[in-house]
């Protein structure tokens, strides 16, 4: 067989089946690492694959599964060792038999950030170091057995990058349907196909019975040309380990079923033997494999959630500074924490994607696009829209977006689809087109639809598919270009109809320097929507928009039974009634932890006192009330965050009037807050950060797993005069002294506070520490102490 | 395998975590609030396997200090590990960013939760093994005593946790997802307890709120 004819789909390709099940039965010793028999005992590799491709297998899969620097290290062996080792082992059985021979990549063993402490880019680099070792002597590569989108992505990345054979791509799933970190089946296949995978598949786990509904979703869901393949369990393992549970002929049968789906390459994983491999031949091997469904559809998705647009999809439109005077100051701030929070503010008001625009004069947009997509996928499940028009910054967040993403925008510019189609393709992202040009905004919708027209002729001519391609015929204002309204509108009909591709339009510009926006902004929706409109760009938190589209739904007999309708107003009244209701005083609602009411009464209160003032008055009081009843036993943890949490809402509309004014903010001075390198315990340092964030002192939060390079780069930058620093297991205690000592040999003027469960006064001061703090209200006071109250 | 979620969380371990009195209305305010979500993010899984002492690989340092003396007197061994998975460590992070106080209190009652899922696992294998009439020792934990951390790495190798329940090691021994246990379980055909650690090797000696109210963890 030749590596092309596997992509074909004319015939059944026959993979092999277990390598750990041949090689456990061969006697290798529980706990070592079989990457290396490729060294000890190449003989019997070989003897392995000689019997899978005795049996039928015209692929096998070198034995190389675990074959990366991270996990053989500590064996005084090298990738480049035993990689092309391991591959010679398997071309030995393979030549002679005609059959082919796969480079077998398993995942590396450690969760990627931000579960786990793996940069996405170390990932990366630790499987391009396998592609290069590999130096294409294998037929095509398998990546297999993964469970993390996110490593799959690196590694297929790593695969292009570094390699030019084709490239095969499973995953693993559980009986729930998703993979152990929550990965849909249609999410991977969104993201697999989109990145360029030359064949999607599902392995190990369960038995072809279990898998199989899962395997339909896949057939369904990845586009038809590019083939399906299975490798499934000989059934469920037992829960202690000690096998599996069905016999070849078993496992055959329930592999019956899948003739019609169109899968075509199958073998079997876990398990199963040459026996298992040579039934599957002789049952599938005179069929020709089912033909699949052609019908594309349209996703964007990030690993838990895979959004299929064929319905009115709201984009959430609050990640963008334009005349934002308080996200313009977090950008420039790189406070995260307030984009996160607009983030999960749009995505609770029920937004579906989310567009993050991050440019802004004097950011360095690149770094911050890159910054902002990892901090948001981490907390977020929602699909992402990356709005820039510097191709650097879009590149930068499309490499580490974890799934399938939206690109707003190309327009009718030849030299701006030149920069970003590529860039869409190469990373499987949709794009977005405006209907504009060098020449501007076309008056007439025809000349639109001839924009739209080119856009789309040259979307598909680098190789995204029509229903990736999405088209603005761009909102103009009612108040300057009110005959153009409807022309905008007509153009969005004959896109759809006559191009068939989806549609966007950013709505509240319509009501632009027009009085109770809102009135037309819903009415334009309305319409836009009436006339075919995919993806509005809106404000989600703004009910009356969210209600448009709601009622869209139920009145177009899209929401079946006004199911969601239901679900979004049962109960509710239609008017919000004017907040009227019982304020308490700011100082009583941060006691009593209560947050709306916290910001509210700021809000009040900042009518007739400076921010200043409040802060200093009414908020640092109330907190010190609160933390001496906590000192006292008075009160405990949980009010003590309340309050806490209470005052952060308080001082967040602070924050919001000090930006108005363009003055400096209420800075008590300058900290540095992190949890070590090697530590992703930050519920202590999170909790630390908020409460001097609350006394007014100006916190750059480094977050977790912090290297003691950033830290001392940041103190340096920042000139913070305190450095908090905080570790909670023994084996992370190092990396809080080499800190302290790297602070020290730089020189740097600060003082160091240091917390965490394991640390003691003692060693706190044998590391060179200024402070040991046991709680957070101790570490305001060492704040009080260095900075001054 | 998959373990069963319960339908409510044990809220009088999760006031210990969180230092405060028992009922008190602030936590449960909290607890309230998180108490669904944590439930339905919750995938409990668990995976163990049993083997002879002498099976179990020397990097697993089962033969000094005080993991020896908790095995003494046993022929076998059971290795487990359960994790709550990914969705937890998601719903984790997303209150971190928004809200310190429920951020505490989920991160505190998720702790407890995935004891409380070692538990159940643990007892399915005492269930298990009692029918065959041997015997089993409490759960011991890399990093509990003198057992060094580090083996965790070489435990869930053992266990091949990744492939089997999601849960890997990073470079500095942490697990991730965090909302993990692993132990070392001694199996006798005599009846064993097993012993704890004690005081004396304790990381956390000098600065335990247990031991400064004249209690110990394990009394409580």
């Amino acid at each position: 067989m030749q590596i092309r004819d596997i992509f074909e789909r004319k015939q059944y390709v026959f993979l092999d089946g277990g390598m750990g099940t041949m090689l456990q039965a061969a006697g290798l010793p529980l706990g070592e690492r079989p990457e290396l028999l490729a060294i000890t005992r190449p003989e019997l590799l070989t003897s392995i694959h000689a019997a899978y491709i005795e049996a039928g297998s015209d692929i096998v899969y070198a034995n190389t599964f675990g074959a990366s620097a991270k996990k053989l290290e500590g064996t005084g062996h090298t990738v480049e060792e035993l990689v092309p080792a391991a591959l010679e082992c398997a071309r030995r059985a393979a030549e002679p038999a005609g059959a082919l021979v796969a480079l077998d990549v398993g995942p590396l063993g450690e969760l990627l950030e931000p579960a786990g402490t793996l940069r996405f880019e170390d990932a990366y680099e630790y499987f391009a170091q396998i592609m290069r070792a590999c130096a294409d002597k294998a037929d095509v590569i398998v990546l297999e057995t993964m469970t993390d989108l996110y490593e799959v992505k690196a590694a297929l990345l790593a695969a292009k990058e570094n390699s030019r054979l084709p490239v095969m791509v499973s995953m693993t799933f559980e009986a729930n349907g998703r993979s152990f970190t929550g990965c849909t089946v249609e999410s991977f296949a969104a993201t697999a196909v989109g990145l360029g995978a030359d064949a999607v598949g599902i392995n190990c786990s369960l038995g072809p019975a279990e898998i199989y509904p899962m395997a339909k979703a896949l057939c369904e869901a990845a586009r038809p040309e590019v083939p399906v393949f299975v490798k499934p369990n000989a059934g469920l393992p037992r829960a202690d380990g000690s096998g599996y549970d069905i016999t070849p002929e078993e496992y055959c049968r329930q592999m019956q079923p899948y003739k019609q789906l169109g899968i075509s390459m199958l073998g079997g994983c876990c398990g199963t033997t040459p026996e298992f491999i040579r039934l599957l031949k002789q049952s599938f091997g005179g069929e020709a494999p089912a033909v699949r469904s052609a019908t594309p559809r349209s996703w964007l998705c990030t690993p838990v959630k895979p959004v299929e647009v064929n319905d009115v999809t709201v984009v959430g439109e609050r990640i963008n500074p334009t005349g934002k005077k308080r996200f313009q100051q977090a950008l420039r701030d790189g406070d995260m924490d307030y984009i996160l929070t607009q983030a999960v503010e749009q995505m609770n008001a029920g937004a579906k994607v989310l567009d993050v625009n991050v440019g802004l004069p004097g950011v360095d947009e690149p770094a911050m696009m890159e910054m902002a997509v990892k901090a948001i996928q981490s907390v977020v499940d929602l699909p992402l829209q990356l709005d820039s028009t510097k191709p650097e910054a879009l590149e930068r967040g499309l490499r580490v977006y974890n799934g399938k993403p939206i690109v707003n925008s190309v327009n009718g510019e030849q030299k701006v689809l030149d920069a970003i189609l590529p860039l869409c393709k190469k990373y499987g992202a949709a794009v977005i087109g405006l209907t504009l040009d060098e020449n501007g905004i076309p008056k007439k919708a025809e000349q639109r639809v001839e924009v739209a027209r080119r856009i789309q002729q040259a979307a598909l001519a680098a190789g995204i598919p029509n229903e990736d391609i999405y088209i603005d015929c761009l909102t103009l204002t009612a108040s300057a270009q009110q005959e153009d309204v409807m022309e905008t509108l007509r153009a969005l009909k004959i896109c759809k109809e006559e191009l068939g591709v989806h549609t966007v339009l950013g709505v509240s510009n319509i009501s632009f320097g027009l009085p109770c926006r809102p009135y037309l902004n819903t009415a334009f929706l309305t319409l836009a929507m009436m006339h075919g409109l995919d993806l509005p760009i809106i404000n989600p938190n703004l009910e009356e928009m969210m209600a448009a589209v709601s009622a869209f739904r139920v009145l177009t007999n899209r929401d079946k039974q006004s199911t969601d309708y239901i679900a979004r107003y049962a109960g509710r009244t239609a008017a919000p009634a004017a907040s009227s209701a019982h304020v308490p005083q700011l100082g009583t609602a941060v006691e009593q932890g209560l947050k709306a009411e916290a910001a509210q009464a700021a809000r009040e209160m900042l009518k007739n006192k400076q921010p200043l003032e409040l802060v200093n008055e009414v908020l640092i009081p109330a907190l010190d009330r609160v933390g001496a009843g906590f000192e006292k036993g008075t009160l405990f943890l949980p009010q003590l965050l309340q309050a806490a949490a209470a005052a952060q809402s308080a001082f967040e509309v602070v924050k919001d009037a000090i930006a108005q004014t363009g003055q400096a903010g209420p800075s008590r001075g300058k900290i540095v807050v992190a949890t070590v390198k090697g530590d992703i315990h930050d519920i202590g340092k999170n909790i630390v950060k908020v409460i001097l964030e609350n006394y007014g002192y100006d916190v750059t939060d480094l977050g977790r797993d912090v290297p003691p390079e950033k830290v001392v780069e940041t103190v340096r930058s920042t000139g913070a005069q305190l450095v908090g620093l905080s570790a909670l297991m023994t084996t992370t205690l190092p990396s809080m002294a080499q800190t302290i000592e790297q602070l020290h040999t730089a020189g740097l003027p600060c003082k160091v506070m240091v917390g965490g469960a394991v640390l003691t006064p003692d060693y706190a001061k044998e590391i060179g520490a200024d402070f040991y703090v046991k709680d957070a209200k101790a570490s305001a006071d060492v704040a009080k102490q260095v900075l001054g109250a | 395998m998959q373990l069963e979620k319960p339908s409510a969380l044990r809220r009088k371990e999760i006031y210990r975590y969180l230092a405060c009195p028992e009922n008190s209305p602030a936590a449960d305010d909290l607890l309230d609030r998180c108490e669904a979500d944590l439930l339905a993010a919750a995938q409990p899984r668990g995976v163990w396997r049993i083997l002879p002492r002498e099976q179990a690989p020397a990097s697993l340092l089962l033969d000094e200090g005080d993991i020896a003396r908790h095995l003494e007197g046993c022929s076998r061994l059971v290795l487990m590990a359960v994790t709550l998975g990914a969705e937890v460590e998601r719903l984790l992070r997303r209150y971190s960013a928004t809200d310190v106080a429920l951020a505490t209190a989920a991160d505190a009652a998720a702790s407890v939760l995935v004891d409380q899922m070692a538990d159940l696992l643990e007892a399915h294998i005492r269930s298990q093994l009692a029918k065959e009439h041997w015997y089993m020792t409490g759960r011991y934990s890399p990093g509990y005593g003198n057992w060094p951390l580090p083996v965790q790495a070489d435990l869930c190798r053992v266990l091949d946790t990744g492939r089997a329940i999601g849960l890997g090691v990073s470079a500095s021994y942490l697990m991730a997802p965090r909302k993990s246990v692993t132990a070392a379980l001694g199996v006798a055909d005599h009846p064993v307890k097993g012993r704890l650690a004690g005081c004396g090797h304790c990381v956390l000696r000098d600065t335990c709120g247990y031991r400064k109210r004249g209690t110990t963890c394990a009394d409580s």
